[in-house]
């Protein structure tokens, strides 16, 4: 159980605040998300939720222990994966696990199985400084879940992989969310969001917008846009248009009036689509 | 056994980085150069300075003697620079001495006291008994002093009682007897171990920072200062393998070597406390350079003052250098003052103490920085 309140960060202390006001509650067995463009603030506030930032302001509780009250014992319970890799390039892919392991007060899961399940089986002896990127990223989800956490947290865990090595993670995550762990994720992917997590947020200069569940927000927005292409001085012109928000349904009937309709239908919704539209912003 | 396992872990990438042989490399150098190059003493040739204050008659008859072992049988007048002047005297060359006789018994204190020459007056008292004053340093010869000896041309008797009159006074009182090969180890020994020490250890954090393994770290159960402490851990050992690995052979059984071990431990994780420290500061070796270029330059004061031993000024004392070189040089001259060296030691370890949980703290608040 993570439970957020009021949630303030400033890197600076400058009374700009990269993180303002976030509240939210994530149940036990949730995958949630945090959906939003770059600089939105998503890592920032996943890091003071695993005590990598300081608590400057809010009230945070993770997995029952109040991050006012620092306590390492916590760490048993939560793994992290980060944005960016960060294993130890002069130790092989074992050694880097098998330290790892030893950090911990609870059973942890064998180096060689971890490493299968990422697809790194046979690379165990290889320095991770002689692996690609993928790989290392590959390495560092697998560090993140050698404790048995349960709570998880990723940091854009499929951004920059492969669709295929992303694909493999998205499983893994499957799997581990129906084995009952709790995940907490970010992401700027729209697919990820909707494939993997029972609720987002939307996140935007540091302030949740919305959140809810991707099928809601789809019943909520999906059968009320339009896509209309139409031609204006000789071009062929194709946009997406609510029914719903005033300036879109005038927009819609300038369209109809002054110009020649050649398509005009109503589709559904993709979360992008639905965070343009509720935030004004895109996703990159 | 996490702090154990993290110490092993850390040996294992140092071992496989290239900071780690520096020291150890460094090491052999030393003792390669020590061995065949660096003579035992650079020149076994000592020179003193004497005034003859009598009558010009009666020190002839001294002068004469020296001229009988100066090594082309005649003076040589040359300057001698005393307190900014240029001042008259002659110079006797004998096998093992250079001997300036001056002109004034002032010039002949001022370079006993301020050059830290060796050097003597011979006084004719009124009642014409020879009366000597010798301003030694401590470091001379015993081939010396009996040299000095056979030059008095008075019956043996009168030496005898000449030598009783002496009046030895000591001008400074910490005088060494290594020899100059010895007289360097001190200063390797605080160079190589705690002053590499201190750039080591501050590699060995910004190599991790860029790694962002620290971050790694900081999500599990295991506190910081195990990190911080296994990482102190590997420059205690590179600095007890490469200080062994130049004095066993240099010095030989003459250290005190339990004494020199806990020295080392203590003034290494003094200094790799200090590097931590600085390191904190920063986010990479670039931005950090500058301090720990500063750092070292300050430490290093206290080994050229050891070189040059009429520049001794007082604030040197407080450079935490000074205190290590004067040490490891008990320590070396198997002096076995435990007392002298243990305190050392302690003041070493509780300063390295309250320096290791500043850096405790600091890493702790800035893992991300
Ligand atoms: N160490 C720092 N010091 C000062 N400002 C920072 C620091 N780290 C991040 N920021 C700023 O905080 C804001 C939020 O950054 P954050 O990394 O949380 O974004 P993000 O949503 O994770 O972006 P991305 O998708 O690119 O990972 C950005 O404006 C960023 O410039
Ligand atoms: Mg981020």
């Amino acid at each position: 159980m993570i439970s957020v309140k009021n949630l303030y960060h400033s890197y600076n202390k400058d009374g700009k605040y990269q993180v303002k006001d976030v509240s939210f509650e994530v149940a036990n067995g949730e995958v949630f998300g945090f959906l939003g463009p770059s600089g939105a603030g998503k890592s920032t506030a996943l890091n003071i939720l695993t005590g990598l930032l300081p608590l400057q302001q809010g009230e945070v509780v993770v997995g029952g222990y109040d991050l006012k009250k620092v306590s390492n014992e916590r760490f048993n319970k939560i793994g992290m994966s980060f944005e960016q890799s960060n294993v130890y390039s002069k130790l092989t892919a074992k050694e880097n696990l098998d330290f790892y392991r030893k950090l911990f007060d609870v059973p942890t899961l064998d180096s060689h199985t971890l490493l299968k399940l990422v697809g790194l089986e046979g690379k165990e002896h290889v320095k991770a400084g002689e692996f690609s990127k993928g790989m290392k990223h590959r390495l560092t989800f697998a560090r993140s879940m050698i404790n048995n956490p349960e709570m998880w947290f990723l940091d854009e865990p499929t951004t920059g992989l492969d669709p295929s090595i992303a694909a493999d993670i998205k499983d893994i995550i499957k799997e581990k969310n129906k084995e009952g762990v709790t995940v907490f994720l970010t992401t700027h992917n729209m697919f990820i969001a909707d494939e993997l997590c029972d609720r987002v947020a939307f996140i935007v200069d540091g302030e949740i917008k919305l959140i809810d569940s991707p099928k809601n927000l789809k019943l909520q927005y999906g059968d009320k846009l339009v896509e209309v292409e139409y031609i204006e001085k000789g071009e062929v012109i194709k946009t997406t248009l609510s029914t719903v928000l005033p300036e879109d349904k005038r927009e819609l009937q300038k369209i109809i009036e002054h110009h020649d309709i050649q398509t005009m239908h109503t589709k559904e919704a993709t979360l992008e689509e639905i965070f343009i539209k509720v935030t004004g912003r895109g996703l990159v | 056994m996490k702090l154990f396992s993290s110490f092993i872990k850390e040996l294992k990438l140092a071992s496989r980085g290239f900071y780690f042989y520096i020291e150890l490399f460094m090491a052999v150098i030393i003792l390669a150069v020590f061995l065949l190059l660096v003579p035992d003493n650079f020149n076994n040739q000592r020179t003193e300075y004497i005034y003859f204050d009598m009558p010009s008659q009666t020190s002839e008859l001294f002068l004469q003697e020296i001229l009988r072992e100066d090594t082309d049988g005649k003076a040589t007048p040359v300057k001698v620079e005393v307190d900014k002047q240029e001042k008259d005297a002659m110079l006797y060359t004998t096998t093992d001495q250079k001997i300036y006789v001056l002109t004034s018994r002032e010039d002949v204190i001022y370079m006993a006291d301020k050059e830290k020459k060796i050097a003597a007056v011979v006084k004719l008292d009124g009642d014409n008994t020879i009366n000597y004053e010798y301003y030694l340093q401590g470091y001379e010869s015993e081939k010396f002093k009996n040299l000095l000896k056979i030059l008095h041309v008075e019956s043996n008797e009168t030496i005898e009682a000449a030598m009783n009159n002496q009046d030895v006074r000591p001008l400074a009182n910490n005088f060494n007897v290594l020899s100059d090969r010895e007289n360097m180890m001190p200063s390797v020994l605080v160079f190589n171990g705690a002053l590499m020490g201190l750039f080591i250890i501050a590699a060995y954090i910004f190599l991790d920072r860029k790694e962002g393994v620290i971050m790694a770290y900081a999500v599990t159960p295991s506190p910081v200062w195990q990190y911080l402490l296994s990482k102190v851990g590997v420059i205690l050992v590179t600095t007890i393998l490469s200080s062994f690995l130049v004095v066993i052979p240099i010095m030989g059984t003459q250290p005190d070597y339990l004494l020199l071990l806990l020295l080392l431990v203590t003034t290494a994780f003094f200094s790799s406390a200090l590097g931590l420290l600085i390191a904190s500061f920063y986010k990479n070796v670039t931005q950090a350079f500058g301090a720990i270029y500063g750092f070292m330059l300050l430490m290093v004061l206290p080994n050229i003052a050891y070189f040059i031993p009429s520049w001794n000024p007082d604030y040197l004392k407080l450079i935490p250098t000074y205190p290590m070189l004067e040490g490891f040089k008990s320590v070396l001259l198997g002096n076995n003052d435990w007392l002298y060296v243990l305190t050392i030691s302690s003041g070493f370890l509780l300063v390295g103490v309250i320096l290791f949980s500043i850096s405790n703290r600091r890493y702790k608040k800035t893992l991300l920085g």
